[in-house]
């Protein structure tokens, strides 16, 4: 019993921590610049796309696709931003869903055809497979991996937001775009390169996320809910929202499945309706 | 005028349809103060916006420095040499009063130094959040953090507006230091005509998005006829 809950535990937040490399980026883009973007799990799909591509047909090691998978959708992001998005900046939150659930299919239609339907398969290094015995317990090192490089990037957010002079203007074209403006700073450009980071991570995310929960084309679609749950409980814009929302989504979606097999399934909608009637703006939100 | 510091002419602006300022022609010496007085709703914080790119510009040329800027993106102004500090001070509420001095800073002779020596009380609530200011600290944070973008004219909107009189004090000595002890030239909006005309050598008088009238500040102040006529109501309370 006590072991069944540690483990429990542990593979939940492990799930919750790539949830939240994930989808960060999305309560980033849509609390800090208000645009909806539904999309945002086909760029998770695209970096765990080119973290299979890379290793299957270039032979790179797992490590050094990571980067390549967070620069790739970066800019991939970039050149959908300026293309599309930007021109619905200031349009209603319908029609940037209509957009961007156009670009969801868009994404799953477009992977079907060059990858295929089927699951790609990857394989990581042999060092970070297995588990480890700590204490009475065995750890699955891979999902010591993934909470660590959550923590990892936790910090670099919490400390590229609130302590370098870039975060800075982040917040201050978020707190008032008209002054941003009037003292210099471009908030269009700011806006982009936060747009790119938050993609960026979600393709990180996508790659370090195809060995725990697998790809195939329909992944954005297949995860969107999660996401949107995350950015919704957590709060929309707040880090350390969107942090203690994925982990308590991931551990109560493992618990449900693993304690309540026929209805676990429903529990994450159970809570997340549980936590936003009890705070409308999730957890940690504004406004 | 070739030396001139700022040359408007021919400025015609407004917001969307509506045409606020029609046919704005000044011009401004290097250092110089110019009061921009009028009522209410005259146009004064248009043009002060049109200025720094914030309206739609119909027609009209603005030099600064010889230079036309009257065509640049507003977030390429402040880089021309133009300081803001909008009438609603506009702190950002998430930043601490030093991110909101050194966020947009160029570099210049105004640093933070300067700036905590020019209000002593910033520095020491250096670390409070912009959203955790009185009404006077938020107008001195206003007036520093346009300082510390090194501007070579600063457009004040109704930096008085609204604060207790030992602050307006206050406020007032600092521009006064800015004007006459670093020559930095300065557009002064101003509901109280006699506390603007102290500060600036010269005045500019809107009324309906024209110019109506241009005076010496010192003439201006002696000018009773005038003042009621342009600035009215107010000019009385004031005076009384």
């Amino acid at each position: 019993m006590l072991l069944s809950l540690a483990n429990i535990l542990f593979n939940g937040v492990a799930y919750g921590m790539l949830l939240f490399l994930i989808a960060v980026g999305l309560s980033v883009t849509m609390g800090l610049m208000g645009f909806a973007n539904l999309a945002h799990g086909a760029f998770a799909m695209l970096g765990g796309y080119v973290t299979a591509t890379l290793m299957a047909k270039a032979g790179w090691p797992f490590f050094a696709t990571l980067p390549a998978a967070f620069v790739l959708v970066a800019l991939a992001s970039l050149v959908l931003e300026r293309a599309l998005y930007r021109r619905l900046y200031r349009a209603g939150e319908l029609d940037q869903v209509l957009l961007t659930i156009g670009v969801v299919f868009m994404a799953v239609a477009g992977a079907t055809f060059v990858w295929g339907p089927s699951q790609a398969p990857i394989r990581v290094p042999a060092y970070l497979t297995g588990t480890v015995a700590i204490g009475p317990f065995d750890w699955g090192v891979y999902r010591l991996f993934l909470i660590a490089m959550g923590a990892l990037v936790t910090l670099a957010l919490i400390v590229g937001l609130e302590r370098t002079r870039f975060g800075a203007m982040i917040r201050a074209a978020v707190d008032n775009p008209r002054m941003a403006t009037g003292l210099g700073i471009n908030v269009d450009r700011v806006f982009s390169i936060t747009f790119m980071l938050g993609s960026g991570l979600a393709g990180l995310g996508g790659a370090l996320g195809v060995n725990l929960i697998g790809l195939d084309p329909s992944f954005p679609i297949k995860y969107l809910v999660y996401f949107l749950i995350v950015v919704a409980v957590g709060g929309l814009g707040s880090i350390k929202g969107s942090l203690i929302a994925a982990i308590v989504l991931g551990v109560c979606d493992v618990a449900g499945k693993y304690y309540l097999p026929d209805t676990g399934a429903f529990i994450i909608y159970v809570i997340m309706v549980s936590l936003l009637l009890w705070r409308p703006l999730g957890l940690f939100g504004r406004r | 005028m070739a030396d001139a510091l700022l040359d408007v002419s021919g400025l015609n602006a407004g917001y969307g349809e509506a045409l606020v300022l029609e046919d704005v022609a000044f011009s401004m010496a290097e250092g110089e103060a110019l009061a921009l007085l009028g009522r209410n709703g005259v146009g004064k914080s248009t043009l002060i916006a049109t200025l720094m790119g914030q309206t739609q510009r119909r027609s009209g040329t603005i030099r600064l420095r010889g230079r036309g800027i009257e065509a640049l993106p507003a977030h390429r102004r402040p880089g021309a040499g133009l300081g803001w500090v909008p009438q609603e001070r506009d702190i950002f509420p998430s930043l601490t009063v030093e991110e909101n001095l050194t966020v947009a800073a160029r570099p210049g002779p105004w640093d933070l130094a300067r700036v905590w020596a020019l209000f002593p009380r910033l520095q020491e609530r250096r670390a409070n959040l912009g959203n955790q200011l009185s009404g006077g600290e938020q107008q001195m944070l206003s007036i520093a953090r346009a300082l510390m973008l090194n501007p070579v004219l600063m457009l004040l909107d109704e930096p008085l507006e609204g604060l207790a009189p030992v602050i307006v004090e206050e406020l007032a000595a600092a521009i006064r230091r800015m004007v006459e002890a670093e020559g930095l030239a300065l557009i002064l909006v101003e509901q109280h005509a006699h506390v603007a005309l102290e500060l600036t050598s010269r005045a500019l008088v809107l009324e309906r998005g024209r110019v109506v009238h241009r005076a010496a500040s010192a003439e201006l102040i002696a000018d009773h006829a005038a003042l009621d006529r342009y600035i009215g109501m107010r000019q009385g309370r004031q005076a009384a």
